[in-house]
């Protein structure tokens, strides 16, 4: 069965490349131009991926995410030309998966299409179950054993430092925002942004050869950090 | 053409408010109380009243008569305010009820009253001052003899002597009307029992309400009226009473009769429209007059003010050679002083007058005599206790250590044959240098009294008792005791001349101090701290400067104890801000409080008020008070310089903003039109013919359009960061970030826009953490290797480093190509595109205004083996 995608942007132009670009890589898709027509069809059609633009002629972007989120449990991919990144972050932490900028590129639209259908499947398939170890390039966390290693080497993380790798390889090819990894690596009342770079800086220093140049794990200036998806 | 001509009711409204900013006010004024002054004030009150005027009676003596009170009715009263004063209720003008209240027109009755003790002024003109200020006009009564510069005349003429005393320049804004009846009249009504209960009459029968005494009174009254009234008009000129150049000078002591030479002063340059002075100098006499003295001496210096007159203190020995000196350099033409007592100085070097008459050349000289003393001034002049019989452990040794080696040095010169004569010199000198190292003059008497007798015991026969036999020993004593004495008092007054001329240079050198330090002083904090901290130090107790609304701002403050920033503090300081006056401890308004408030004013307008915790009556003294007078004229001058100078900068700085906009609007348009041209153009060329194009011509097209629309994106993006820094200026919101984590990204974005591009980066081994806004420097660094890659060429190498230098993050992006026109160095950064490569320097403008806004720096050079090379620098110093 197709899998089913519900575009949500009111510029016709866009609507209609994004609707062609999904329908030949073999996508069904409906499409909304408006906030409120966008929650209605969530609510009868339960598409399977949503991708929203935040610039709606009737509701908010951000009211929208969270009007979805109250009863869909499903990725939400949020289109923006709003460029600062505070727009972006409070559309993460406000319950979207992942967010990319206008203008973007058909390749890379589809690419994070297919992450998140990944996640899906990977969340709805429980967390109780434990975790298989995950592959990206030459990196491997296997996370029963508690071990990262890089080419086949070893790699010696702190705990702090492991944390935030395993955090990262959870949710491997999504953004997770500052806030979340420092909730998540040193709990919630505690703000902790300079030793999150230091210990970005030092995880970089041992699984990047060269930490201008990221392979692995990227940064999103202002926003976060992300672990690539590799062969 | 309408919009320009002025709106005659807008205008009018204008003036209106302009009349309303300070209200007027009306004195009635009579000659004796009785004449019906209340009366006709309430009569005029009720006119106004019924012509619709917001009225309000705020407070009518309760002693008014009936025919008075029925006046009253059917107008608003204020309820006056019940003030608990020893075990008795008084009832008083509630002044904060009617500035809350804010009627157009209020009714003040008795001027010359006197407050009780906690209210907030000392006298009711201070309120009625407050009610002005606040653009209420005001009605109210006043008898003649509370005028100040005529109460010495009232007193001659009835022997009353009046506390209750009213400033004259009341009189000098105020609407006079004169309330007038003949005395006969008066003497009726008195006789009647219509103006005080006939207890109290009999009393004030005998003692003022005489015919002759009304009489007197009625012509000053008049007189002061009419002398108003020629005020008000200019003075034709030839006017007898006019002499041009008069300048009169008013020499005073702390002696309670030189109130009366001040008053009379007054007097005269009111009828003469001259200015005047009053000169007090201050010598080692004066030093040491007592508490009372002091105070008495403040208390005319405050009256000279209250009266108009300009005040001048000198220091010298010789007053009347000083008195000389200032009136030949300030061209007085008149000196005016009162009869002194003489004394047994005056009989040795003349007397004060007789002095100064002989040193002035074409000056009149006006004596006053003394007159009846003021009652409660009377005191008899003594000397401070505390300062002339003070005991010391320190200096008692000194005298007996003094005395004890003169002996000795005497006994010795004595065995070695050296006569009487040297021993007497011997204790001279030991008399000198105890009153040279004592305080005070009792050690210097005490050591010529003994150096005396223990002349007479050691060194007279019979020696080693205190007889005399030689008939010319007791002049030897005398003469010698007589030397010994002057000789101390002229060490001490030298010391104590000494000491003062210190004290003296010491303030100004300080005040020349705070003037060049002022100078090189920028930002309105440092200023107010650096004045506060001078006054504080030099009066030696805490200080408090606000640089504006006491109410808004935050003082700057100085002292261990924060006695002077309590709320009622504040709220004193904040009166001195909104009336521009002084107030506080030793004054008469609000003289409950710690401090002592005065507010520093600069073209009119007060910028700020200084406090110093207050030290009693009479404090702060004349000289003191000149002091802050002159630090604070300075410091208003400084806050002044400082706001101009931030006005100036904040219109450069808007200049600057509005030139990079205009530019960036220019470079703009042209740089968007042609890459537009190209999409414009190739996009109707594939819809219009594209049937008819190749596959190899339509990728072509479709391929410059890529191209085209993504340099747009780029320029976009460089002006989406210009919004960001708000036009170039200081306002970067700075977290800390990985410099490594921002190259990474910069370089990421390039490698996807120059998919083949030869690039190395290099970062330090230690995570290098800098202060910036993250986004905006990867912007510079894209623009720097978008640069560079369309430079140097295909196959070129481009280099991007980053290190830490001297407490900053430099960065560098090298590359291989052609270069930079030696020619074209001086303006890369000036925002001018250039024709050939589109945008280059429109993006390397913002580079230059991003790097700015952060603090840092960029430039950029050749580099000697080939390649152009830029580079910034970011300033780490806020790393947490």
């Amino acid at each position: 069965m197709k899998q089913l995608i519900l575009v949500v942007e009111d510029e016709s132009n866009i609507a209609n490349l994004i609707t062609s670009v999904l329908k030949s890589a073999d996508y069904q898709v409906v499409h909304a131009e408006k906030g409120h027509e966008a929650l209605s069809l969530v609510a009868s059609h339960n598409p399977d991926v949503i991708i929203l633009d935040l610039g709606l002629p009737d509701m908010d972007g951000m009211e929208v995410i969270r009007a979805v989120r109250e009863f869909y449990a499903s990725p939400v991919i949020v289109v923006s030309a709003r460029t600062h990144e505070r727009e972006k972050v409070a559309a993460l932490d406000g319950g979207a998966d992942d967010y990319i900028m206008k203008p973007f590129s058909p390749p890379e639209l589809l690419a994070r299409i297919r992450t998140a259908l990944r996640h899906k499947n990977m969340y709805t398939g429980g967390s109780a179950e434990p975790l298989s170890p995950l592959h990206t390039g030459g990196l491997v966390i296997d996370y029963d054993r508690r071990v990262v290693t890089l080419n086949g080497d070893m790699v010696h993380f702190t705990p702090v430092e492991y944390k935030i790798v395993t955090i990262l390889g959870r949710h491997i090819g999504k953004v997770l925002t500052h806030d979340f990894i420092m909730k998540h690596v040193w709990g919630p009342y505690v703000n902790e942004n300079h030793a999150l770079r230091v210990n970005m800086a030092n995880i970089r220093r041992k699984i990047e050869k060269n930490p201008a140049e990221p392979e692995y794990i990227v940064t999103e200036i202002g926003v976060g950090y992300r672990m690539t998806e590799r062969e | 053409m309408d919009d320009q001509r002025p709106n005659p009711d807008a205008l009018l409204d204008a003036i209106k408010s302009n009349d309303r900013k300070t209200g007027k006010l009306r004195i009635f004024f009579g000659y004796a109380a009785g004449v019906g002054k209340t009366y006709s004030m309430l009569d005029e009150a009720r006119r106004q009243y019924e012509n619709g005027v917001d009225l309000l009676v705020g407070y009518i003596e309760p002693h008014t008569r009936p025919e008075t009170m029925q006046l009253m009715e059917g107008l608003p009263l204020l309820p006056p305010l019940a003030v608990p004063y020893k075990n008795i209720s008084l009832k008083e003008f509630d002044l904060d009820a009617a500035l809350a209240r804010k009627p157009e027109l209020i009714l003040v009755d008795e001027l010359a009253h006197t407050n009780p003790p906690g209210m907030r002024n000392k006298k009711r003109y201070q309120d009625v001052e407050e009610l002005m200020k606040a653009g209420i006009d005001v009605y109210t009564t006043l008898n003649v003899q509370h005028m100040e510069s005529l109460n010495d005349v009232v007193q001659d003429i009835t022997g009353v002597y009046v506390r209750e005393t009213v400033p004259d320049y009341i009189f000098d804004y105020a609407d006079v009307k004169l309330v007038d009846i003949g005395p006969d009249e008066l003497l009726k009504r008195f006789a009647d029992g219509k103006i005080y209960s006939p207890e109290r009459a009999a009393a004030a029968m005998k003692r003022f309400f005489t015919t002759d005494n009304l009489r007197a009174l009625r012509e000053v009254s008049m007189r002061k009226t009419a002398d108003r009234i020629g005020h008000d008009t200019p003075v034709s000129a030839g006017s007898a009473t006019r002499q041009p150049g008069t300048k009169l000078l008013v020499c005073i002591s702390s002696a309670p009769s030189a109130a009366k030479c001040i008053l009379w002063t007054a007097r005269m340059a009111e009828a003469l429209h001259a200015p005047w002075t009053v000169l007090h100098v201050e010598t080692s006499d004066t030093k040491y007059v007592g508490e009372a003295h002091k105070q008495t001496l403040h208390g005319h210096l405050e009256m000279a003010e209250r009266l108009g007159g300009e005040i001048v203190t000198l220091y010298g020995e010789d007053s009347a050679a000083a008195v000389a000196e200032y009136a030949a350099m300030a061209g007085i033409t008149d000196i005016v002083i009162g009869i002194k007592k003489k004394s047994i100085l005056d009989f040795f070097r003349g007397d004060f007058a007789d002095r100064l008459i002989g040193m002035l050349g074409n000056i009149e000289i006006h004596i006053i005599s003394g007159g009846s003393p003021m009652p409660e001034a009377a005191g008899k002049k003594q000397r401070a206790p505390g300062r002339v019989v003070s005991f010391s452990w320190r200096d008692t040794l000194i005298t007996a250590a003094a005395l004890a080696l003169a002996t000795v040095v005497s006994t010795v010169l004595r065995h070695l044959g050296i006569g009487d004569q040297s021993a007497i010199l011997v204790y001279i000198l030991s008399v000198v240098i105890v009153s040279r190292v004592t305080t005070g003059y009792m050690y210097g008497a005490l050591a010529s009294l003994l150096s005396v007798l223990l002349f007479n015991f050691f060194f007279t026969e019979p020696r080693f008792t205190f007889n005399v036999i030689r008939p010319d020993h007791p002049v030897t004593f005398a003469i010698m005791l007589a030397v010994a004495l002057i000789t101390s008092a002229l060490t001490g007054r030298v010391k104590e001349q000494a000491k003062s001329a210190v004290e003296r240079e010491h303030r100004t050198e300080v005040m020349y101090e705070i003037n060049r330090k002022l100078l090189i002083t920028h930002g309105v904090r440092a200023i107010a701290e650096l004045v506060n901290g001078y006054i504080s130090n030099i009066f030696e107790r805490p200080a408090v400067l606000y640089t504006g609304n006491p109410a808004e701002e935050l003082p700057v403050s100085s002292g261990t104890e924060p006695i002077l920033l309590s709320p009622n503090e504040r709220a004193v300081a904040h009166w001195v801000f909104m009336n521009g006056k002084h107030a506080g401890s030793g004054t008469g308004t609000l003289a409950g409080a710690v401090g002592y408030y005065m507010p520093f004013i600069a073209q009119g307008r007060v910028l700020g008020v200084m406090g110093l915790a207050g030290g009693g009556a009479g404090w702060p003294e004349h000289k003191d008070r000149v002091f802050l007078q002159i630090a604070g004229s300075l410091a208003a001058m400084a806050l002044e310089r400082q706001r101009l100078s931030d006005e100036q900068r904040q219109a450069s700085v808007d200049a600057e903003k509005e030139k990079i906009r205009g530019d960036l609007l220019r470079a703009v348009s042209h740089d968007l039109r042609t890459p537009l041209t190209g999409i414009v153009g190739a996009s109707s060329a594939i819809l219009d013919t594209g049937d008819r194009l190749d596959k190899k011509e339509m990728k072509t097209l479709v391929a410059g359009i890529k191209e085209d629309s993504q340099w747009l994106l780029h320029m976009v993006e460089n002006l989406l960061s210009v919004t960001r820094t708000g036009g170039g200026q200081f306002s970067v919101h700075k977290t800390v970030e990985a410099a490594e984590e921002v190259v990474a990204e910069a370089v990421s974005r390039i490698k996807s826009r120059f998919p083949g591009l030869n690039m190395k980066t290099r970062v330090p081994r230690e995570p290098l953490m800098v202060p910036m806004d993250g986004t905006l420097i990867a912007q510079v660094l894209i623009n720097l290797l978008d640069n560079a890659a369309r430079h140097s060429g295909s196959g070129a190498e481009i280099r991007l480093a980053v290190k830490e230098e001297n407490d900053s993050a430099v960065f560098e992006v090298f590359d291989n190509g052609g270069g930079i026109e030696e020619a074209d160095l001086p303006h890369l950064f000036e925002g001018r595109s250039a024709d050939s490569v589109r945008g280059a320097g429109l993006g390397l403008s913002i580079c230059m205004s991003i790097v700015k806004a952060h603090g840092g720096n960029m430039e950029a050079m050749n580099n000697p083996g080939g390649g152009a090379l830029f580079r910034f620098i970011l300033p780490l110093e806020n790393t947490p």
